[in-house]
């Protein structure tokens, strides 16, 4: 593509970022807001009940996008931190004038109560996949922030899980509902572009890593760190507070997967959608020269890459079909190959990948039971393969899986990191 | 392999193991003399972190040679669960056997964890253990033994989960409900449908919690296939609200067809609220839905079922469907018209575009704007009807029309709009009319000849419409705009000196660069400040190579003839701190008034430089900077 042509098919699209598009998309006429409760002839009790747990930084982002639905009453907060609790408490009684906010050191307590209808879970990716199967078992709709699983083991019985206690699952993928990569998409999806040949997504550091335990230090008091429960269902190690950051602490311990699966579970998640929300792909190479290519059964090509990438903003996607491509990324903006792609639709263009409309999304899909964008089985799909790549990273060869067993195909060692054992006494 | 964080000395010996991971994974399996050294290191007096990392080799590559000092680990707290990772992934009957073997003699959590991986490993043989376990004191254990028993899912497995149904305690029997639904979904899932029917019928009928009923009562709908129909249809009956999601959730999922009649069914027999979710319901079956019912649910009746089916057209509907819409679009409700015209946008097919245009000509009152505005919207070419309804007295009609015009017109209609902008019957119709070509000008695929007609227009346009022009212009963008704008900045008109200036002071890439530092040396005097302003803007905002900018930014520090365009330069140059822009600020220091101000800019950027790792000493001292 020459950089004109970019640019040329860059105005064309990034011209369009009128409040009224932005507006349409943020509020799709589902059903009545009424018939939501959007507005307040629904009394409080047809509102969602919504308790947050783990909420630090990106959990407080959520909790904003949350307060600011009118139908949302949040009730209560879990967190092992005592600071979080009260901050997050005071938050949610600010917002409501009262000091009704709830507190819970073991979300446990909090699944137990019967009046809240769904859980915001944005504890660091440790917790993710054990605590939201708890929280469907419990009857709760859950909205859970990514990396959702460690694993493809974990992958698998999430989205079973799901299904099986018929609860509606939201992974924190908010890009699903932003109009340019949902627009880049459907291109891609509904063969716009020719037969899909490519789906690339930016991993922003392939590593597969393991570290070892960091030097003990004294447990906290549980009442203000509650060090038992952040270990949760990870392998247990001596307290350090230097793994007092939910991302962090993934690396103390087993396979882990960098900026595949951190950034994947975005990016290769919209290539996910990109390709109809197909099965993973069948066949992961070791990363040459800055890029994985991984091939999906019709033969499209998934690959990872690092570099290469038309300046958009973060977490870039790029489809290629055999008549046209279509680039996006985090700033709100997409290049096209060609302007008749937009086929006279106007795209709104919003950066800053915003989950507003996710939460939106999550909590329609709460009341109508249908399936949010970022559900369970898409989720589990865009994750196995997020995982799988980073098996053939950490073994650095050719491995190849099986849709239909869910197991690499012949590869012992591959298998052995499809799963991990969660520590006593949690179970998925 | 990259290893994250500091370590201690037996975590380094930990992370040069693992290291070693990585690098013999990649070439092949584990020897059996490195798979001894692991197994000593669990033998040995190695700190526990040494040991767990053992352990996560081992889980990896080692083989029932590791079986047996593995299972030793599972009664230590520290290292039980690390020690299970290995033994959940070493194939063979001595892992199955060890974890077994265990479950003899361990309590509590350390039991719980064992049991857990049991069922991971879903071993049939375990049966009796975990039957037995179902019995045990504490309420942990035996729940977890019933969930063991779910994933094992075989014949024994139920019959013992079964009989735990009714016989176990109350805080176990939630667990054990829990496993009843996993042996059915498997015994399902492997033909044996009767007894899965009969494991969910009993799990629903027990005293366990309603999230276990719900499960189970899904699993009997599904497990049943098109005989499941009367018990779907009695949850979407229910007065139980969990029930009645359940439904909705459950038809999303039922086979064949005779399921959508049933949701069509309880529309009428139900209240407006659940009527409005289970329309959402029947538009997420489109291959199947009843598109009748759901019209005439648009049609007529409460105001929130309307609501809803109007919006379910937008996924289900045809052209079959347009008068209804059409009749909602203009329905004095605000809230159902908005959803009907959203629904009228969204709605495909060319059919539908062809009955638009074709009522368009004859529409009247309210009918005629929307459907103007629907013109728009799904860029349905209809200019001659546009161009009569912008002769209408009616302003919401020729506000509509323009609007539309600016979505539907192709290079050829752009000067409708121009006219319409240069001769508008009312201010408020100038600027929508502006605003339309605005549209129309940013969406044609050839930049260049666009400008040429703005630019044409230009010529004979009032000053207040030349400024409009120019904006436009500079909207449109390419190398025809640059020029345009360039030359129109040199003009010997002061409004367009103005106002190009000012439009090409903010342009979105460096390809204004030539033309903004020609109209800084060459421009009329009162805007060369204004375009070297620019032009440093340009050096600020856009990725471009070290190289380049400290090149643009000297040029735009040689032209500057103020101290405030030297300082935004030396702002620059901090603000994108490398060797090359550093280069600029050491030598803005031979200028006496700015020496200090280039001096601290220096250092900050030193600093700066220093804290990414670029080392740029000698450069400082070179220039007799002390940096400390």
């Amino acid at each position: 593509m020459s950089n004109q042509e970019a640019q040329v098919s860059r105005r064309r699209f990034l011209k369009t970022a009128s409040s009224a598009a932005a507006a349409a998309f943020a509020a799709p006429t589902i059903i009545p807001s009424s018939a939501l409760g959007l507005d307040d002839s629904v009394p409080p009790s047809e509102r969602v009940v919504v308790g947050g747990i783990g909420i630090g930084n990106r959990g407080a982002y959520d909790l904003g996008c949350f307060l600011e639905q009118k139908d949302v009453q949040f009730a209560a907060v879990c967190d092992v931190k005592e600071a979080r609790r009260t901050t997050v408490k005071r938050i949610a009684d600010t917002k409501y004038g009262n000091v009704a906010c709830a507190t819970y050191r073991d979300f446990r307590e909090l699944l137990d109560r019967q009046d809240i209808d769904a859980v915001l879970i944005a504890t660091g990716p440790n917790w993710h996949a054990t605590m939201a199967m708890n929280a469907a078992k419990a009857g709760k709709d859950i909205y859970c922030e990514k990396p959702v699983t460690k694993n493809i083991e974990q992958s698998l019985i999430l989205a079973d899980t799901m299904r099986r206690t018929a609860r509606v699952f939201q992974a924190g993928t908010q890009r699903r509902n932003l109009p340019h990569f949902a627009f880049a998409c459907e291109l891609a999806r509904t063969g716009k572009l020719g037969k899909l040949k490519k789906v690339y997504a930016h991993p922003a550091g392939m590593q597969a890593m393991m570290s070892g335990w960091l030097p003990a230090q004294p447990d906290p008091d549980p009442a203000v760190v509650d060090w038992n429960m952040y270990l949760g269902p990870a392998a247990w190690r001596p307290f350090n507070p230097k793994l007092l950051d939910g991302f962090n602490f993934e690396k103390g311990g087993g396979l882990v997967g960098g900026g595949v699966l951190e950034w994947g579970s975005h990016c290769v998640d919209l290539c996910q959608w990109a390709v109809n929300d197909c099965p993973p792909p069948v066949e992961y190479n070791a990363p040459k020269d800055g890029e994985l290519v991984a091939r999906y059964e019709n033969g499209c090509e998934l690959i990872f890459r690092e570099k290469g990438w038309i300046p958009l903003g973060s977490c870039p996607v790029r489809f290629e079909g055999e008549t046209g491509w279509v680039e996006a990324g985090d700033s709100g903006k997409m290049v096209l190959s060609s302007p008749t792609l937009l086929a006279g639709r106007t795209v709104a263009e919003i950066g800053g990948y915003p989950a507003t409309f996710h939460v939106r999304d999550f909590l329609d899909c709460v009341k109508t039971r249908s399936q949010p964008k970022g559900n369970a089985q898409a989720a589990c799909n865009a994750h196995i393969a997020c995982h799988a790549a980073n098996v053939a990273l950490f073994l650095g060869r050719q491995v190849k899986f099986d849709n239909q067993t869910h197991m690499f195909v012949d590869d012992d060692q591959a298998n052995r990191l499809r799963s991990e054992a969660l520590r006593e006494p949690w179970r998925l | 392999m990259r290893l994250t964080r500091p370590f201690t000395r037996s975590a380094l010996i930990a992370a040069l193991m693992l290291a070693s991971v990585a690098s013999s994974a990649q070439a092949q399996k584990l020897s059996a003399d490195k798979e001894k050294e692991l197994i000593a290191v669990l033998r040995s007096e190695a700190p526990s972190a040494d040991k767990a990392i053992a352990c996560k080799r081992l889980a990896v590559d080692g083989s029932i040679a590791a079986v047996e000092d593995l299972a030793k680990l599972l009664t230590d707290p520290q290292l039980s669960s690390w020690a299970r990772i290995a033994l959940e992934n070493i194939p063979g009957a001595e892992s199955a056997d060890a974890l077994k073997k265990a479950t003899e003699s361990l309590k509590g959590q350390l039991l719980v964890g064992t049991i857990n991986s049991i069922g991971v490993r879903r071993d049939a043989t375990a049966v009796d253990v975990l039957t037995a376990k179902l019995q045990d004191k504490d309420a942990d254990v035996a729940s977890a033994a019933a969930v063991a028993l779910g994933r094992v899912g075989n014949a024994d497995a139920e019959k013992a989960l079964r009989a735990a149904l009714t016989a176990a305690p109350d805080n176990v029997r939630s667990a054990v409900a829990e496993g009843c639904v996993l042996c059915a979904e498997r015994l399902n899932a492997g033909g044996k449908t009767k007894e899965a029917i009969a494991l969910y019928d009993d799990v629903r009928k027990a005293e366990v919690p309603k999230q276990r009923v719900i499960e189970a009562t899904r699993g009997a709908i599904l497990a049943r296939g098109e005989e499941g129909l009367p018990l779907l249809v009695e949850q979407l009956a229910s007065t139980d609200r969990k029930m009645f999601q359940l439904a909705l959730g459950t038809a999303r999922e039922f086979p064949g067809k005779e399921v959508d009649k049933a949701l069509a069914a309880e529309l009428s027999k139900t209240i407006p609220q659940r009527a409005a979710l289970i329309i959402q319901a029947m538009a997420d079956r489109p291959e199947t839905v009843d598109l009748a019912v759901v019209l005439k649910a648009a049609g007529s009746g409460a105001k929130e079922v309307r609501i809803s089916a109007v919006g379910a057209l937008a996924r289900i509907g045809n052209e079959t469907c347009l008068q209804t819409l059409f009749d909602a679009a203009v329905d004095d409700d605000a809230e159902l018209s908005q959803a009907a015209k959203a629904t009228l946008a969204d709605l495909s097919g060319e059919k539908i575009n062809a009955q638009i245009a074709a009522l368009l000509p004859k529409a009247q009152g309210k009918s005629y704007q929307m459907l103007i505005e629907l013109v728009g919207q799904r860029r349905i070419s209809a200019t001659p009807a546009l161009l009569k309804a912008l002769d209408s007295s009616d302003k919401g009609v020729r506000s509509a029309a323009l609007v539309a015009l600016g979505e539907t017109v192709d290079l050829k209609g752009l000067s409708i709009l121009i006219s319409q902008v240069m001769a508008a019957k009312s201010e408020e119709d100038g600027a929508t009319a502006q605003q339309a070509l605005k549209s129309a000008s940013v969406r044609m695929p050839d930049q260049d000849a666009c400008v040429t007609e703005l630019a044409a227009a230009m010529e004979k346009a009032p000053a207040a419409t030349k400024v409009t022009l120019l904006e436009i212009i500079a909207d449109v963008g390419g190398a025809k705009a640059l020029k345009t704008l360039g030359s129109s900045a040199k003009s010997n008109d002061p409004v367009q000196q103005d106002a190009s200036s000012r439009v090409l002071g903010k342009w979105n890439n460096v390809d204004a660069a030539p033309v903004l530092i020609d109209l800084a040396k060459t421009g009329p005097a009162q805007y060369r400040v204004r375009s070297l302003r620019g032009y440093i803007g340009l050096v600020r905002k856009f990725a471009m190579p070290d190289k380049q900018r400290a090149e643009m930014a000297q040029t735009a520090f040689d032209l500057s003839t103020q101290a405030a365009e030297q300082k935004l330069v030396l702002d620059v140059c901090k603000l994108h701190a490398n060797p090359e822009t550093l280069k600029v600020v050491i030598k803005a220091r031979q200028v006496p008034e700015l020496k200090d101000d280039a001096t601290t800019t220096a250092v900050a950027m030193a600093k700066a430089m220093s804290a990414k790792g670029v080392d740029v000493k000698d450069q400082m001292t070179k220039a007799g900077i002390e940096v400390k």
